[in-house]
């Protein structure tokens, strides 16, 4: 079998644009809205999800034919559970800073609806390798979302870009503002709902 | 179809190597998570002081122990306002030393530039975690910090945020009797007017509770304080 097999590629890359759990299938949207106001907060949000979904998609693919389909749920949930409580304490060891900015929206991702979904959808029918890539690419197709509201929440709400100033002051001095909007909730509605229109027509997706 | 047994057993297994993987991890990261919040604390400490952390320069844990070490005497004091000698502030156990509590000043040159208290007490969703600062003359707010709360983002949370911070600085927690009444942060937001404007701050829109709740918990906390404080304020006025 080649590494990279047609399938395999597949579960990689199909996430990414045509099949993206969040623009396309709506999913895990809650944490999209949440940890958008800046770059640094969504792109390690982003990783925290990539590993998580990577790691847990592996784990229960590797034990997909022992696992009881009675519990499957719980014991989906418990490998989750703990790659998420695992992140966390990383995060409160080495980035201390960011966890408390990120606060609960990491205990969180234990809830995001496309982990849970890859496990079941996709891990309990599929081979470890596979649903690694399958893990990785999701996991890569809701960050590149993630960032892509981040980059332009960031620049609009604060006229920075990844805590770098890049609107000069002297738009600032005649008579420009940031967007108080795109800081709040709705900003982030609104980007997304953007995105999700665009990447549409992009992909050419019609609505059945 | 897999057995009872089988499932019991199989649960049973996968609780242990997960329970056994997230110990580790949590009893291998204690160090290190433990002195951040440390260093969070102090941090908190140092910027109600009046220190800045500068964007260009942020402070590592190493930074903040130098500067703390350099600048900052942590001391207790007891409920008539006496200062408790060789007692580090680290060392108090609030279950046996409920009557004792921690300041810290800043010393610059043997001159004292401020003092600064912790406080804490409900919001509305849970508990918040600050600290409340005090200039040498015992009477007039420095600055208030929170480096704890679950606030709500945007409402209560905005108590994070410099527009509100800001707004304590220079004001009075006592009258010109010199009886404590605290500082209150006023829904709706001040009357400029008002002859109480030296003990009033503008609250938050939306944060009623929120700002109750800090009004009240500031002022019981001053009042465990305030033995000292009007020790302070008494000796300065002779």
């Amino acid at each position: 079998m080649a590494l990279l097999n047609k399938k395999s590629k597949k579960a990689f890359s199909d996430p990414l644009m045509s099949n993206n759990p969040i623009s396309l299938q709506v999913l895990g949207i809650c944490s999209a809205l949440a940890v958008t106001v800046k770059m640094d907060t969504a792109v390690v949000m982003s990783l925290a999800v990539i590993f998580v979904l990577a790691v847990s998609n592996t784990v229960i693919a590797i034990l997909r034919k022992m696992i009881p389909g009675k519990v499957r749920i719980i014991v989906q949930l418990s490998v989750i559970a703990s790659m998420v409580v695992f992140i966390d304490l990383v995060l409160k060891a080495y980035f201390y800073d960011m966890s408390k900015q990120l606060s609960v929206f990491v205990g969180l991702i234990i809830t995001n609806c496309i982990i849970m979904g890859r496990a079941e959808a996709f891990a309990m029918q599929n081979g470890p390798w596979r649903s690694l890539l399958d893990g990785i690419g999701n996991g890569i197709g809701y960050g590149g979302i993630l960032i892509g509201v981040a980059f332009f929440r960031e620049l609009l709400g604060s006229g920075t870009f990844y805590g770098y100033q890049v609107i000069p002051d002297s738009f600032y001095a005649a008579g420009y503002e940031n967007m108080g909007l795109m800081v709040l909730s709705p900003g982030a509605f609104i980007i997304l709902g953007l995105i999700v229109w665009a990447q549409r027509l992009i992909a050419n997706i019609e609505e059945e | 179809m897999h057995s009872n047994n089988y499932t019991l057993m199989f649960t049973a297994i996968l609780t242990i190597v997960l329970g056994f993987f997230v110990s580790t991890a949590d009893s291998s990261l204690k160090e290190m998570r433990e002195k951040n919040i440390e260093a969070d604390i102090r941090k908190n400490i140092l910027s109600s002081l009046g220190f800045e952390e500068l964007e260009q320069e942020p402070w590592t844990n190493e930074k903040v122990d130098k500067m703390f070490s350099q600048s900052i005497v942590g001391f207790v004091i007891d409920s008539a306002g006496n200062v408790i000698e060789d007692k580090d502030p680290r060392n108090i156990d609030p279950e046996i030393d409920y009557n004792q509590f921690p300041i810290y000043k800043r010393v610059e040159d043997g001159i004292i530039e401020g003092y600064s208290i912790p406080i804490s007490g409900k919001g509305l969703w849970g508990t918040m975690y600050g600290y409340f600062s005090i200039e040498p003359d015992g009477a007039t707010a420095k600055g208030i910090t929170f480096y704890s709360h679950i606030e709500t983002p945007g409402l209560g949370a905005e108590v994070d945020k410099p527009w509100f911070q800001n707004n304590y600085p220079g004001k009075k927690f006592v009258d010109p009797a010199g009886n404590l009444i605290g500082i209150q942060a006023i829904k709706g937001g001040v009357d400029k007017t008002s002859p109480d404007l030296y003990h009033q701050v503008d609250g938050i829109s939306g944060a009623t509770m929120t700002t109750k709740g800090l009004n009240s918990f500031l002022l019981k906390d001053l009042k465990n304080y305030d033995p000292y404080l009007s020790k302070i304020r008494n000796s300065r006025s002779i």
